[in-house]
């Protein structure tokens, strides 16, 4: 062999050798995620493990981040506290109290214990025996894993450690809120409003370098941050949103995106957010996007979509004593309507129910919207999937019609501009607490607003985005130094059900795979031809 | 509050847990109600017979029927009870595998034996979802899951004294009792599955 070409040999070994080098501890991390997140092993089976008794429990059921948390910084459920266990928790030496620990503080840290060691860290998982040789709590379970299995694991709890997090600096906090193009103008502005004023006035007690407060009793030092509003206007099409975003997110590091508005498009800013482990909190969206096994994008209610459910719940009920069989939706074509229209159908497949769709040109006039309620018969119920100008262009209404629907959120709530012949006979699907139960909820944003000189233009977006900026500042605040984003969603998972002041809705609770914090609605009708005086069909209802 | 209040408190409190408690309190072994690094599973917790009145409320089974909660407790057989959500991370997966152990330790005797788990997380836990985790507990047809209103959950979680506030509060209680009319017998902690058996047989005897 000439050297020449033994040169390039061994440049090829150099080069493969670095490639193994940078990318095997991703690769091992990658394998303990499995086993962490999923209950798997690297070969595809699932995770063993062993309670006392002879209780076995594998898979998903057996997975770390049931008890321990995607942060791997612990959590507390009723008295049992489940300590953190990412690596620098697990490794730390010895220390006299909390107070000289230099890791940041989460309920269920321990100072007095020694260090875990690689091996100990096997037996713990193994044997459950604790660092001090004292047998760990019950629910830990023992697990059947293999040396290399227990080095991928470790390896995945090391990466865990809290460390650096975008967004953060140690002067500010950095948040974003994401605007897709095809956002309601107005709406756009009255988020943008409460957004800016909450900000500004969150930052007005906070001087330039505050000092760090600390106290002797316990860990809970913490320095005050100004908090940063970026907003993210995504521009073009939906195909190019999600390198918006990655452009964005390049230039404007940010902790956690808060609040946001919609059309009726979200996929893109939910994927981005769950590719990119960014927390997307809370969204003033008509239609989310669903999927409770995704974690990092939290919503208020399913929008539209829990208002399909309970118009579908209502119509199986009604069907046999109304005679119903044949559900008639209009919406316009790309509005939120039209997938709300889809997932009403597909709740009701099963019935043997028809299905007609009416559905407008995304720009149509008045005059569509009364050719579109021509031809209609005895035994069909039909839904308006509509916006109050055109809920204010309905016309006469239908004689031969059984039931009318109406979507609350698109159409206006008790404001919208029903025409008189129809106020009698329409159910509004209304996904929110009723407007005398919640006065003294919004009276308060509502109050903020005035003192502040913000115009109300879209009350329940405006009151929705102050309810969830007061949401994410007091749980930063609970979560003291401890920037870590998933905690962050953790945080706001555990302390939601707590909150008296829940705005719009009767009650917030979300956990872990719960993705939609308010879950419920009601059927309401107009009291009365004119005033906005609404009545509830019945109590409270998650479908 | 001042002194005198305090001592009056205290002294109330004292007769309260006395009175609660009596010369029934009995002891069974409970693994661990509390739980940190060291915790040793605890041998020995009190355990206490509870006369709870069970409250007329309705409660929708996971099989959908809108069912009543007094007779489906009343339905002569000894009844095993716990209250549970499906989202739970820790605490109520470990619940259901003690009493899906214990069904499967009283073999074909646990057909006489009415389990219920009730969901403390109604709007989330849906019949179809209870189902679901049913199936994963592998729970005979003797052990029924039940939903319903929020404010039913609520009720039956006050009447048993488990309600904490809310559902990431709650901590692992299990009730037994021999007979419709007799008192419960409460466990507070995580019960090993051998002891239930042997609590259930002993709480027969006793009829």
């Amino acid at each position: 062999m000439s050297s020449p070409s033994i040169r390039s040999a061994l440049r090829s070994l150099a080069l493969l050798l670095t490639v193994w080098l940078t990318t095997a501890p991703s690769w091992a991390t990658g394998l303990g995620e499995r086993i962490y997140r999923d209950g798997m092993l690297p070969s595809g089976e699932p995770v063993q493990a062993e309670r006392e008794s002879g209780m076995r429990i594998s898979g998903s059921t057996a997975a770390c981040v049931n008890c321990h948390r995607r942060s791997g910084l612990g959590m507390k459920e009723g008295r049992t506290s489940v300590p953190p266990i990412a690596g620098s928790y697990l490794f730390q030496p010895r220390a006299g109290t909390v107070d000289d620990l230099e890791l940041p503080f989460v309920e269920g840290m321990r100072a007095d214990r020694d260090p875990y060691t690689e091996t100990s860290l096997a037996r713990a998982i193994r044997e459950g025996v604790g660092a001090n040789g004292k047998p760990l709590s019950y629910l830990m379970p023992h697990y059947s894993l293999s040396d290399d299995q227990i080095a991928a694991l470790t390896a995945y709890l090391k990466s865990l450690s809290p460390g650096a997090v975008p967004g953060v600096t140690g002067s500010t906090l950095h948040f974003a809120t994401i605007i897709t193009p095809d956002a309601d103008p107005v709406k756009r502005q009255g988020m943008l409003d409460v957004l800016d004023k909450f900000f500004t006035d969150k930052n007005h007690y906070v001087r330039a370098e505050g000092p760090r407060i600390r106290s002797s009793r316990r860990m809970m030092y913490k320095v005050s941050r100004r908090w940063e509003l970026h907003v993210w206007q995504l521009t073009g099409a939906p195909e190019s949103w999600e390198a918006q975003l990655h452009e964005h997110l390049a230039r404007e590091p940010v902790f956690a995106v808060i609040s946001g508005l919609g059309g009726s498009n979200w996929q893109p800013v939910h994927h981005f957010c769950e590719a990119q482990a960014l927390p997307c909190l809370f969204p003033n969206l008509d239609v989310p996007v669903v999927s409770e096994s995704d974690f990092e994008d939290l919503y208020l209610s399913k929008g539209v979509l829990l208002e399909a459910q309970l118009i579908a719940r209502d119509f199986q009920q009604q069907a046999p004593s109304s005679g119903l069989h044949r559900v008639v939706q209009v919406f316009r074509a790309g509005d939120a309507g039209e997938q709300a229209a889809k997932a009403l159908a597909s709740s009701l497949t099963a019935s043997g129910t028809t299905f007609a769709d009416r559905r407008l040109p995304a720009h149509a006039g008045s005059r569509d919207i009364a050719s579109a309620l021509r031809s209609l018969a005895q035994g069909d119920a039909l839904v308006l999937w509509l916006r109050p100008a055109d809920i204010a262009a309905l016309g006469t209404l239908p004689d031969k019609l059984s039931r009318v629907y109406m979507s609350g959120r698109m159409g206006g709530l008790e404001h919208a501009p029903l025409p008189a012949a129809w106020r009698g006979v329409t159910h509004m699907a209304y996904p929110f607490d009723l407007p005398e139960r919640r006065r003294t909820q919004v009276d308060y944003p509502l109050g903020w607003f005035k003192i502040r000189n913000i115009p109300v233009v879209a009350e329940q977006v405006q009151a929705d985005t102050y309810l969830v900026c007061g949401l994410v500042s007091d749980t930063v605040n609970h979560m003291v130094d401890t920037f870590v984003r998933d905690y962050l969603v953790e945080r706001i998972e555990e302390m939601l059900e707590h909150r008296i002041i829940t705005g719009y809705y009767p009650r917030l609770s979300l956990a872990p795979n719960q993705r939609f914090a308010s879950k419920g609605g009601y059927l309401v009708h107009f009291a009365d031809t004119t005033a906005t005086k609404v009545i509830a069909e019945g109590e409270w209802a998650a479908p | 509050m001042s002194n005198t209040d305090l001592i009056v408190a205290f002294a109330l409190a004292s007769i309260a847990l006395i009175v609660c408690s009596g010369a029934r309190a009995q002891h069974v072994a409970v693994i661990a109600s509390s739980h940190d690094d060291s915790a040793k599973p605890a041998l020995s917790a009190k355990q206490e017979l509870v006369p709870y009145v069970v409250p007329r409320i309705t409660l929708v089974r996971s099989d959908g029927k809108s069912v009543s909660l007094p007779e489906e407790m009343d339905d002569g057989r000894p009844v095993l009870l716990n209250f549970i959500y499906t989202s739970c991370g820790s605490t109520c997966p470990l619940m259901s595998q003690i009493f899906a152990q214990f069904q499967r330790k009283l073999g074909a005797e646990a057909a006489g034996v009415h389990i219920m788990s009730i969901s403390i997380d109604p709007e989330e836990d849906t019949p179809a979802r209870l189902k679901e985790y049913a199936r994963k507990f592998g729970a005979g047809p003797e052990w029924q899951y039940y939903t319903g209103t929020l404010s039913a959950s609520l009720t039956a979680q006050r009447a048993f004294d488990v309600f904490r506030g809310d559902k990431m509060s709650h901590a692992p209680v299990t009730l037994l009792r021999a007979a419709p009319g007799k008192p419960w017998r409460r466990i507070d902690g995580f019960v090993r599955p051998d002891d239930l058996v042997q609590e259930y047989r002993r709480l027969l005897a006793l009829m």
